[in-house]
């Protein structure tokens, strides 16, 4: 049986360490062995099996990160500390370090491009599982993130030519004879790319050589709630508490005619029970998606492309508020679909009872989302995938 | 012989990096095996003889700092570093033991690294501490606090203390390791190498512990001259975000004196305006082996260099920038070898400052202070600590060469 390394570098939250922990199970009911090597060691500390976890290597903040949306993912590194040689080969080090002590077989990546240059320069099978955003396609020069703006092919190269000078100097350094990119295309590809979700909600698809396999999270996982009455419209919220719209959020939500269930990650139990009414239900842990989308009317969160996905399954519209980039690029997909409606993080003081109330009574987002492809779509097994890349 | 892993958790910048490989490489002379398990990384490009070591990612909390006040003791430090939550510290914790358990070190020498000190525990693995007195403090129950200078609420820190060691309870049992009875046997080592002068202690001076001298490298760096003529010679190593670098940058250029600076990423711009044949402006770390017998003062933040220098009898102008280099500060002016200018200080109160810190009353203790520790130096200190190391090692069974056979390296 193989061992099996998991590695999460980039991306905040614990989103990577759920889809990972999903597969591992996956893999470990198969009979492999697992290792985890994150940035964040908080979601290890509530593992009950008795696997090895490390701490996975850190590059140092760049001084001159740029602010805003990241022209291309060339930028996206440069901003993390990849541009710098001597940063990538303590990292590169360090993960021949991981790869050293460990032994692993195989490396599955869920947005960990440093344990990827590393893999390359150890000669280590690899495979990537993620959202679609942290598997760019590889291509020179890198794809730009910004499709809405003017192209500009001068500042793609400038950012690519940076991005290689740093991960080819700090590979180099390491001591790494193979595996050394010869362009930034090279810093980004894998053996086999398992996307954790759809072409229609990739930012960077439909695309050629990667393998869709869908969400890997089991919607029907999570507090087992219900819709209490036949009033509707009904909404279901899945929110973040620390978005600082949430407060005003909330206060909109209990106003809205119909019943509302809001789940909201981080917000203290005790409060979440007192903020509840009689028509909207307030939770501070992960709902079971599935029954209650099924009986949905309009799905508000932050463009997570599970809940996303999960959402158009269902055939229900979505009101979305991103939080942070990847999640406004899938946003803006849902909502070039017509299945969603976006309120952008820098509106100020928006009018959310009004917008979550039009888009519950929207009968062509309804359309759209009930006509969705994704309707009924089922993942394929992440897991099963790897075992067969494994036994070929 | 034996596998020596060096654990360094909490600080930043060179220091820690700089003086793990100067004793590990007098280690590795000795034909000891080693490995860095290292908070930062990039940093191992100023210590090429690491190339042959192992290297690994010391684990680190993500939220490091997140809320946190300023800390008036050491279980503040760690509340804001992994141990607020029993599940971060496990996880923390965990990553240790991966690192420690597949490495097998025979021993761990741990610099500013309690979590390190805690997975070495968990394990049964000999351990030592290196570091200045700041990163490993007196281990009395409660803890005692690092601030001096203001009031301190004894009764919250001991709130602290107490939740700090629920969470360590609440994350050992899940590797079947038995709970602490206080948090101080968190601190339990083989040996404590606290290499700093009993005088500049952090926390004053402490039971039951030795003193090892200041373990700032002074073998490393380029060889610079100081440049001819009159004046005092001032060497100048601050950095670029002190917020009166112009206005020391221009008392010193209208003084009379010799000026060497390093200021690691000063613009070309201030490079061009400072640099004359009297003031050097070097790009690189200075050698101070030499340079420091010949320097009048040290103009600096108050790390490390300059409990360094006062080994060399030379006194200090300090711009502090964190509390451990206040505190630093603090204690040199009581020697009354050092002046300081802390963060709120305006630009008229350097030519003052510098002043202060020339009197030739200070030199004069200062070189009185070193002629007291003369044991303390550099290779000597390393000498004795390797000494010590393999004592500790043989004592815990351990096969090495006896010592007799075995010549002292560098």
């Amino acid at each position: 049986m193989a061992r099996v390394l998991f590695a999460w570098e980039l991306g905040g939250d614990l989103g990577h360490a759920r889809r990972i922990f999903e597969v591992a199970n996956g893999l470990r009911a198969l009979g492999h062995d697992t290792a985890f090597a994150f940035q964040d060691l908080l979601a290890t500390g509530t593992l009950a099996t008795p696997v090895a976890w490390y701490q996975a290597p850190l590059l140092a903040a760049p001084k001159d990160a740029q602010p805003g949306a990241p022209l291309s993912h060339s930028v996206v590194l440069l901003n993390r500390g990849f541009g710098d040689a001597l940063s990538v080969a303590g990292a590169t080090r360090a993960w021949f370090g991981i790869f050293h002590l460990w032994k692993p077989d195989i490396l599955v990546v869920d947005y960990a491009p440093g344990a990827l240059i590393a893999a390359r320069a150890a000669g280590l099978r690899h495979a990537a599982i993620g959202s679609g955003f942290s598997t760019p396609p590889p291509q020179d020069p890198m794809p730009t993130l910004r499709s809405w703006m003017p192209a500009e092919p001068a500042a793609l190269q400038r950012a690519d030519a940076a991005l290689l000078a740093g991960v080819r100097g700090g590979v180099e350094r390491a001591g790494a004879t193979r595996g050394v990119p010869l362009q930034a295309s090279d810093v980004f590809r894998v053996e086999a790319n398992l996307l954790c979700t759809w072409p229609e909600i990739d930012p960077f698809g439909p695309r050629d050589g990667a393998d869709y396999i869908g969400p890997q999270d089991d919607p029907s996982n999570g507090k087992p709630m219900a819709w209490r009455g036949s009033s509707r419209p009904r909404l279901f919220a899945y929110l973040k508490a620390r978005d600082p719209r949430f407060a005003s959020l909330l206060e909109s939500i209990a106003r809205l005619p119909g019943e509302s269930i809001v789940v909201a990650l981080g917000l203290p139990p005790a409060q979440a029970a007192a903020r509840s009414t009689s028509t909207m239900q307030l939770v501070a842990e992960p709902a079971a998606l599935e029954p209650l989308l099924a009986e949905a009317d309009l799905c508000l969160c932050h463009s997570g492309p599970g809940t996303v996905a999960h959402a158009l399954a269902a055939g229900v519209p979505l009101a979305l508020l991103p939080q942070q980039f990847e999640q406004y690029l899938v946003a803006r997909k849902v909502v070039d679909a017509g299945a969603g409606v976006m309120l952008e993080p820098d509106v100020p003081s928006p009018d959310f009872a009004g917008w979550l109330a039009a888009a519950a009574v929207n009968g062509t987002l309804r359309q759209a989302a009930s006509t969705s492809p994704l309707r009924g779509r089922r993942k394929r097994s992440a897991a099963e995938r790897l075992a067969a890349m494994i036994a070929a | 012989m034996a596998r020596i892993a060096f654990a360094w958790e909490m600080g930043g910048e060179y220091g820690h990096v700089m003086s793990c490989a100067g004793l590990a490489s007098g280690l590795a002379a000795h034909g000891h095996r080693i490995a860095f398990m290292f908070r930062e990384l990039r940093q191992l490009s100023v210590v090429p003889e690491a190339r042959d070591y192992d290297v690994f990612q010391a684990p680190r909390c993500a939220r490091e700092g997140v809320g946190m006040d300023m800390p008036v003791g050491y279980v503040d430090i760690m509340q804001g570093c992994g141990y607020a939550d029993a599940r971060e510290l496990t996880g923390l914790v965990g990553g240790w033991r991966s690192l420690l358990s597949g490495w097998k070190p025979d021993m761990v020498v741990a610099d500013f690294s309690p979590t390190a000190l805690l997975a070495a525990r968990s394990l049964g693995l000999p351990r030592v501490t290196y570091g200045n007195g700041f990163f490993v403090p007196p281990r009395s129950t409660p803890l005692p606090p690092f601030r001096f200078d203001a009031p301190v609420d004894l009764a919250r820190l001991a709130r602290t203390e107490q939740s700090v060691l629920a969470n360590v309870n609440g994350a050992l049992p899940r590797f079947g390791a038995k709970p602490l009875a206080r948090l101080a046997e968190l601190f339990e080592a083989d040996e404590h190498f606290i290499c700093t002068f009993p005088e500049l202690d952090h926390y004053g001076t402490r039971e039951t512990s030795g003193y090892w001298g200041p373990r700032v490298r002074f073998d490393r760096g380029t060889d610079i001259a100081w440049p001819e003529g009159p004046g005092k010679r001032i060497f100048v190593y601050v950095k670029t975000n002190l917020p009166l670098l112009d206005p020391l940058l221009e008392v010193l250029a209208a003084s009379p004196h010799r000026v060497v600076a390093y200021i690691p990423g000063l613009d070309e711009g201030r490079r061009r305006k400072f640099a004359t044949r009297r003031r050097i402006v070097s790009d690189k770390p200075v050698k101070l082996e030499r340079f420091l017998r010949e320097c009048d003062l040290l103009v600096s933040h108050g790390g490390e260099i300059s409990v360094g220098a006062l080994m060399y009898g030379v006194p200090s102008l300090v711009f502090p920038t964190h509390y451990e280099q206040y505190a630093t500060a603090c204690r040199l002016e009581q020697l009354q070898t050092g002046v300081w200018l802390g963060p709120g200080a305006t630009p008229d109160l350097v030519p003052r400052g510098l002043n202060g810190a020339l009197d030739p009353r200070r030199a004069e203790i200062a070189r009185t202070f070193a002629k007291r520790y003369t044991a303390f130096w550099p290779m000597e200190q390393r000498r004795r600590i390797i000494i010590r190391i393999e004592e500790i090692l043989r004592g815990r069974g351990a096969i090495l060469s006896p010592p007799s056979s075995q010549g002292i390296h560098g």
